[in-house]
């Protein structure tokens, strides 16, 4: 089984691409149209949270975050993939990542676009969101730089920056492809616009190889960073259950875990959305599907240590909180953690289904429930049963103004997604090309090693 | 010029607090509550209502929880050692500790908490922006949420109650976080008075709402810095140090006999209220 | 004297660096391979720079720059702005904490080396640019192409290099 087939010629691979700007497959509007009214659902609720206060959502003290929180690091979370796919296999030449790295990239910038709505949706005044800005003003007033909530802000700026570029910057020579090939329009426009007057020249290539690499390079820390500030939200406090050392890297391979099976669910659906059946290869997918599952596995070991740690821990109030996790009112829903995190991924070990495709699809889906389960599962019971007795077996179940807004962002996710591979190729045709290239020449020099042998 | 601001005054910048070498001057503000006192019948956090607007959000919205006492009475009925269990529970009285180190203080982004010259956990509500973090960083969930706009609010606040509001105390409206503030308004007050005239604010000049309520005076409060101050003779007699997150007197084997203890002080918040253990057994 | 631009496409790597490899070797008046050769591609060639011979790149003092005041900059910016509002006392804390400034600093560090890379990527390759005179969409495709600038005596000379090594198209610019 091939990545891909090294005898595709290029001018077919711009066509098919192209095509997908065009002419999707008629599920690809049911989409667009279920998460357009999924994210209505989700306004909603917003505009009605606003009008009347956040004690719609069913918040108390001391459940004083919800679902929200939850959610954002999921979202967060999301968003390492596309990077560990764009930079880091990049920088270790796994050429597999090519076909599929530029919409894992555009889930990255989505999925932080995502996150930062639940920063504002979470927040009592959203009006004066701009207070958390350090922007210099005559009353000499600064926010609060030893917040982890702001490192927070200054992380996911530079990461949705640097991933916007990045992105950007990857897909200018696929532009130009747009520019010549598309017809009169808007859409030439945009392209002409965006593709900055490239044409291939050779110092445009050789600039653009430096960059690339030294964006890639930058991304990776941040990325990190990003998810260790993350976690620095809960490990940075005092209050058992998050003050725990190993939670950075633990959220890191959380990230990397529910990034992953993501990926995998929108390969599914764009391979078969944009017929991209000839450069999503099941051979592409089984490597993902081992990635997967390596991660899924690092994710679980980290699990364990967590969990270890606390228990042997002597502290007492932290081991209280694991003991009403596991026993407690939230107990379904952390096993539920634990069989879709740890369980469920060990299906992708089997050679015959880690490329059966309505089964991957499956297991995808339980992989990122099971990823927001741990999320809601870090957040919620701390706040239930904290060091404080007199909060204790306070449980609040979130109103289904939060449960609108978490399903509306699954639409504002989609949405922006489907819209994004609708306008801008998808499918890196000019990094295809190479892949096509550099295994064509390889096949080449076999033969001729082969024929010299004679 | 910014830099030049920070390296002239570098040493300064980088001083912490609390330590020794800088106490504070003339005013810490500091409290006792003698739980053996306490009766548990709640006129603390009645006077607290009526001190500092609190809303009072009605029946449906307290059983969510979103009741906003700042002074509450928690009662608690041990398990264990517990001759009389038909006498009720114990209580102990509840509010915002006024951390010389406060948990809240450092996470909240916009700095709307902060740390006062003279000893405070100050809340400033319109610089809050309503993350929340600093209540879900609060050892003791003493932080209220304003989940809804109460002042707007007819159930909460009929137009003819406006009459009974303080004047000195602003009217909190909906996505701010508020807490206990020790009656800053009296303090403010009483602490600009005595400017006026020269002198430090007297021992009994300024009392808390929650103070001057109690029926049975197991509040005291008052300025632990002055030794003339009964908190300060409180705290010494019991020898409760304020920078520590063990006393002294808790080292020895056995422990100690004196009453006086903080909460969770363990995890270093440094608590300036001061908590006399019950010694009697019976509620009454 | 004016210059013409003449392209020629072909349809593989190896012609096109054949025909790089004879404008070297022949010393055409009016005609320098170094100023006047541009190459297209569609894809990034690392042969091409190779027959094109050593050229240096800049971007990577555009990131060193960009990442150290990026970095100098958060942390003096976030140092200074803390030391201006010492209104905001955190109990516990000293008014300039180090490990938070840290984190910042590392932050803007990336930030700054990002974004002027990317600066200095635009700068470098001369982007935004103008289109060149000559250009065949099958460039973005899979053709290669090479575009030469010349003065008018040298451009028959270099049309029958290009011819020679079977271009498949060659385009000349319309005469003032």
């Amino acid at each position: 089984m091939k990545d891909i087939r090294e005898d595709i010629a290029w001018a077919k691979i711009n066509r098919d691409v192209l095509v997908s700007l065009e002419n999707p497959r008629k599920l690809y509007w049911v989409i667009v149209f279920g998460a357009l009214s999924l994210f209505s659902v989700g306004l909603g609720c917003e505009i009605y949270q606003y009008q009347v206060g956040m004690g719609v959502a069913n918040l108390n003290n001391p459940n004083v975050w919800g679902l929200y929180i939850a959610t954002f690091i999921f979202w967060i979370g999301m968003s390492h993939s596309g990077t560990l796919l764009s930079a880091i296999l990049h920088l270790m030449h796994a050429d597999w990542r090519k076909p599929i790295y530029r919409f894992a990239e555009a889930m990255t910038t989505f999925s932080l676009m995502t996150a930062g709505l639940f920063v504002m949706v979470h927040i009592g005044r959203l009006w004066q969101f701009y207070y958390a800005l350090p922007y210099p003003n005559d009353r000499g007033t600064w926010p609060n730089f030893q917040s982890p909530l702001l490192w927070d802000a200054m992380a996911i700026f530079t990461y949705l920056s640097s991933s916007v570029l990045f992105l950007y910057v990857g897909m200018i020579p696929d532009l130009a492809i747009c520019r010549d090939n598309l017809h009169k329009g808007w859409r030439k426009k945009l392209y002409t616009l965006l593709a900055l007057g490239w044409e291939g020249t050779d110092r445009q290539w050789r600039n653009f190889r430096v960059t690339y690499l030294t964006i890639a390079c930058f991304l990776i820390p941040l990325a990190v960073s990003v998810h260790s500030i993350v976690a620095s939200d809960f490990a940075m406090s005092q209050q058992p259950g998050w003050h725990v050392t190993s939670f950075p890297p633990y959220f890191v391979a959380g990230a990397l875990y529910s990034g992953c099976a993501a990926i995998i669910t929108l390969f599914i659906i764009l391979r078969y959305v944009f017929r991209f059946e000839d450069y999503m290869t099941k051979s592409i997918l089984k490597k993902t599907v081992r990635l997967t599952f390596a991660i899924a596995m690092v994710w679980t070991y980290l699990n364990a240590v967590e969990f270890a740690a606390v228990w042997y821990g002597h502290d007492m109030d932290a081991k209280a909180v694991l003991i009403q996790k596991a026993t407690g009112p939230f107990a379904p829903f952390w096993w539920g953690m634990v069989f879709c995190g740890s369980v469920v991924p060990l299906m992708l070990a089997f050679k015959r289904f880690q490329t059966n495709i309505p089964v991957l699809f499956a297991v995808s889906l339980l992989l990122n429930l099971g990823m927001w389960l741990e999320r809601w599962m870090i957040v919620a019971p701390t706040f239930s049963h904290g060091y404080y007795p007199w909060v204790w077996d306070n449980d609040q179940w979130p109103s289904l103004i939060q449960w609108g807004m978490v399903m509306g962002s699954f639409g504002w996710f989609t949405l922006l997604f489907m819209v994004f591979c609708k306008v801008f190729p998808s499918v890196s045709m000019y990094e295809v090309k190479e892949m096509v290239y550099h295994r064509s020449l390889h096949l080449k020099k076999n033969e001729t090693a082969g024929q010299g042998a004679h | 010029m910014s830099v030049s601001n920070l390296l002239e005054n570098w040493s300064q910048f980088r001083h912490f607090h609390p330590v020794d070498d800088k106490p504070h001057d003339p005013y810490k503000w500091a409290m006792s509550i003698d739980i053996d006192a306490c009766s548990g019948c709640n006129a603390c956090s009645v006077a607290c209502y009526a001190e500092n607007n609190i809303p009072v959000v009605g029946k449906e919205r307290f059983q969510h929880g979103q009741q906003m006492h700042w002074m509450r009475i928690e009662r608690y009925w041990p398990d264990h050692d517990f001759d009389f269990p038909e006498q009720g529970a114990e209580f102990l009285p509840m509010m915002c500790q006024q951390c010389e180190a406060a948990p809240c203080e450092t996470v909240c982004p916009v700095g709307a908490t902060n740390h006062t010259a003279d000893g405070l956990n100050s809340q400033i509500y319109n610089r809050c922006i309503g993350s929340r973090y600093c209540s879900a960083n609060c050892p003791f969930k003493v932080r209220y949420f304003n989940w809804y706009d109460y002042p707007t609010d007819e159930t909460v606040w009929p137009a003819e109650m406006n009459r009974q509001l303080n004047p000195d105390v602003s009217v909190r409206g909906k996505g701010v976080m508020e807490k206990c503030t020790f009656c800053v308004q009296r303090l403010r007050a009483a602490e600009v008075t005595a400017k006026g005239e020269g002198r430090i604010v007297r021992e009994g000049e300024v009392q808390t709402a929650c103070q001057q309520a109690c029926p049975t005076s197991a509040i005291s409060f008052g300025n632990l810095v002055d030794p003339e101050s009964r908190v300060h003779k409180q705290w010494q007699a019991q020898q409760v140090e304020m920078n520590v997150d063990e006393q002294e007197k808790d080292k020895e084997p056995g422990g100690s006999h004196l009453r006086g203890y903080r909460i969770l002080e363990e995890l270093r918040p440094y608590p300036s209220v001061m908590y006399l253990e019950r010694v009697r057994e019976s509620a009454i | 004297m004016s210059k013409r631009h003449l392209l020629a496409m072909f349809s593989s790597f190896d012609e096109a660096e054949l025909v790089v490899q004879e404008l070297r070797n022949t010393s055409i008046k009016g005609f320098d391979v170094n100023d006047d050769l541009v190459v297209k591609s569609p894809i990034e060639h690392p042969e091409v720079e190779e027959f094109l011979g050593e050229k240096p790149v800049y971007v990577q003092w555009f990131t060193l720059f960009g990442a150290l005041m990026g970095g100098l900059l958060g942390f003096f910016l976030i140092s200074g702005a803390q030391a201006n509002f010492f209104e905001q006392l955190k109990g516990g804390k000293p008014i300039v904490p180090f490990p938070p400034n840290f984190v910042l600093t590392y932050e803007m560090f990336i930030l700054g080396g990002v974004y002027i890379s990317v600066l200095g990527f635009l700068i470098c390759a001369g982007l935004p640019a103008k289109r060149s005179p000559l250009y065949s969409s099958s460039v973005s495709e899979d053709k290669i192409a090479i575009l030469v600038k010349s003065e008018a005596g040298a451009t028959s000379t270099l049309r029958a290099i290009f011819t020679k090594h079977q271009a498949l198209e060659i385009q000349e610019e319309a005469g003032k």
